[in-house]
């Protein structure tokens, strides 16, 4: 029982549980998919494919095989939309602390953010592209602006979420403004600003593939049409799901971890 | 009587036809506190009591320049509460102990030591100072979370006495606390007084609380706010929790009890 127990408490017993759970219930689906549709590959392939697809050495498009194309299309795809991603975070941070110091600013600018993040991605590509100019550098821009909106409003909402009473406190102190934000006001909206972060960031990554769909060139996206408009096996389009989803979760993990190390007094641990 | 008090030199905070209105939503006003007239000296312990709604808290933000008093004249260590707030006369603590949960222990108490740009040895040092005169010395590396409620206030009352203040302002900060966590915590409190000869002023809403640690107590009636008794506490000093069970101090606890009006 002791065993039992210290093996579910384990940090990796979840991890593990969370595996194996999904890769049943995948296999599950692709059995009956397997016996009750014509092209099972389309709808939901066994994953021992899928593993099959990414070790394979054919090259499918007379120098790279499957895996290559993917992962020289995903380091184009992830680095804009990480590069956008970086860009909205800040902007996002200095439009919050703005809008926190001016009550001005807030008012004038969150109808304009409101708006920005209602126009679908589909519809704001062509114009950004247009204005850039530069396949690349409108999707990072795309990434940037996806970004820019949770980081905002967590951040503003982490600055507003600071007790009355520590404001008091600063202003007992006869702090002035700078000293009330570095003492006071940045250091509590961290874990807001992180929560901001972790909303943002599959968004830029989504965000990215789906404009490269619509728009061609190298990405992710462009490979993802290609594969389902049959240009070359399907297994490439599985493989990009697959990796998203990991790159999605990573991102997750990357920004807890990072958060872990700035804000160490969030954790329950009981010295 | 009045004349009396008034020609003491020593004063440390007046308080001399202090009122206090508020505009409600409706646009009506309310009186939070009227004719506030008394005289806090040098060293004193003075206890704001009375039931909520009387005003205790107000009057006490109204010390701390935290609110601008409507009519009346004040004081604090001989000059307006803004110039006193501004050259950090007074140390003020809450209700909750307000701790930067970001912060350790000794960084808590270090924070108003950093506003006032001290160099960094003077911070440590005094904060070490601070932590053993309240009794934390050996939890200086925690986290605030990490600490009981009577521990976490305890880190309030050596913060707030950090910036060496000759005024220390005390909202309710107690009322949060378990009886035996509170008792401790009274008797730390007189010790820590002794020792520092502040001028306290403790808001509460506590009778037998404010007997104990008081030598005098401010009893305020609401509806509007005002003083309606003045107490002065002759029990002798120091004093233990065995006082508590004396006749003196159940009567003091019984006056104070029948002098409050109109709740």
């Amino acid at each position: 029982m002791k065993v039992l127990k210290r093996i579910i408490n384990s940090k990796y017993f979840m991890v593990v549980l969370w595996t194996v759970l999904i890769v049943t219930i995948w296999e599950i689906f692709a059995f009956i998919v397997q016996y009750t549709k014509r092209t099972p590959v389309n709808v939901l392939p066994h994953l021992s494919g899928i593993l099959e697809s990414i070790l394979s050495t054919k090259t499918i498009n007379g120098s790279q095989t499957a895996l290559q194309m993917v992962l020289v299309n995903a380091g184009a795809t992830l680095s804009r939309a990480g590069i956008g991603f970086l860009i909205g975070t800040a902007l996002g941070f200095v439009l919050a602390l703005l809008m926190n110091l001016s009550g001005t600013v807030e008012k004038v600018a969150f109808p304009y953010l409101m708006l920005i993040q209602m126009i679908p991605v589909l519809g704001m590509a062509p114009i950004i592209l247009a204005l850039t100019g530069d396949i690349g550098t409108s999707r990072t821009v795309i990434a940037a602006i996806l970004t820019f909106y949770p980081v905002a409003t967590n951040t503003l909402a982490g600055f507003k979420g600071v007790q009355k009473e520590k404001h008091e406190l600063m202003y007992s102190y006869a702090a002035s403004k700078f000293q009330v934000y570095v003492k006071t006001l940045i250091p509590a909206c961290l874990p807001s600003f992180f929560t901001g972060m972790k909303i943002a960031a599959p968004m830029a990554v989504t965000a990215s593939i789906l404009v490269d769909t619509l728009q061609g060139g190298i990405g992710l996206g462009c490979l993802l049409s290609q594969s389902l408009k049959g240009a070359m096996t399907r297994y490439v389009f599985w493989q990009i799901v697959l990796l998203s989803a990991i790159v999605g979760i990573l991102s997750f993990v990357l920004i807890g971890a990072i958060e872990k190390k700035v804000c160490p007094y969030n954790q329950k641990t009981k010295g | 009587m009045l004349s009396m008090v008034d020609m003491r030199t020593d004063v440390e905070i007046m308080l001399k036809d202090i009122g206090m209105t508020y505009k409600t939503s409706t646009n009506t006003d309310v009186t939070a506190l009227t004719n506030v007239t008394m005289n806090i000296h040098k060293g004193e312990f003075v206890s704001l009591l009375g039931p909520s709604g009387c005003g205790k808290t107000t009057l006490l933000r109204i010390i701390a320049d935290l609110l601008t008093p409507t009519v009346g004249e004040i004081s604090v260590g001989g000059e307006s509460p803004r110039e006193a707030r501004l050259k950090r006369k007074y140390g003020i603590v809450f209700q909750g102990a307000v701790l930067y949960d970001w912060r350790t222990v000794k960084k808590n108490v270090m924070l108003p030591l950093e506003i006032m740009h001290l160099p960094k040895k003077d911070c440590e040092e005094r904060a070490d100072k601070m932590l053993e005169m309240v009794g934390l010395k050996d939890f200086a590396k925690h986290y605030p979370r990490q600490l009981s409620g009577g521990m976490q206030q305890r880190v309030g009352i050596a913060r707030a006495l950090a910036i060496q203040p000759e005024i220390l302002l005390m909202d309710e900060p107690f009322s949060a606390l378990d009886e035996f966590t509170r008792e401790k915590l009274h008797e730390d409190l007189l010790r820590i007084w002794r020792k520092t000869n502040k001028t306290i002023v403790f808001v509460t809403h506590n009778i037998q609380e404010s007997v104990f640690l008081s030598d005098r107590v401010c009893v305020l009636s609401p509806h509007p706010g005002r003083i309606s008794a003045l107490i002065d506490i002759d029990l002798p000093r120091p004093r233990t929790v065995e006082i508590k069970s004396t006749p003196e101090f159940t009567g003091y606890v019984a006056q104070i009890r029948s002098s409050f009006e109109g709740i």
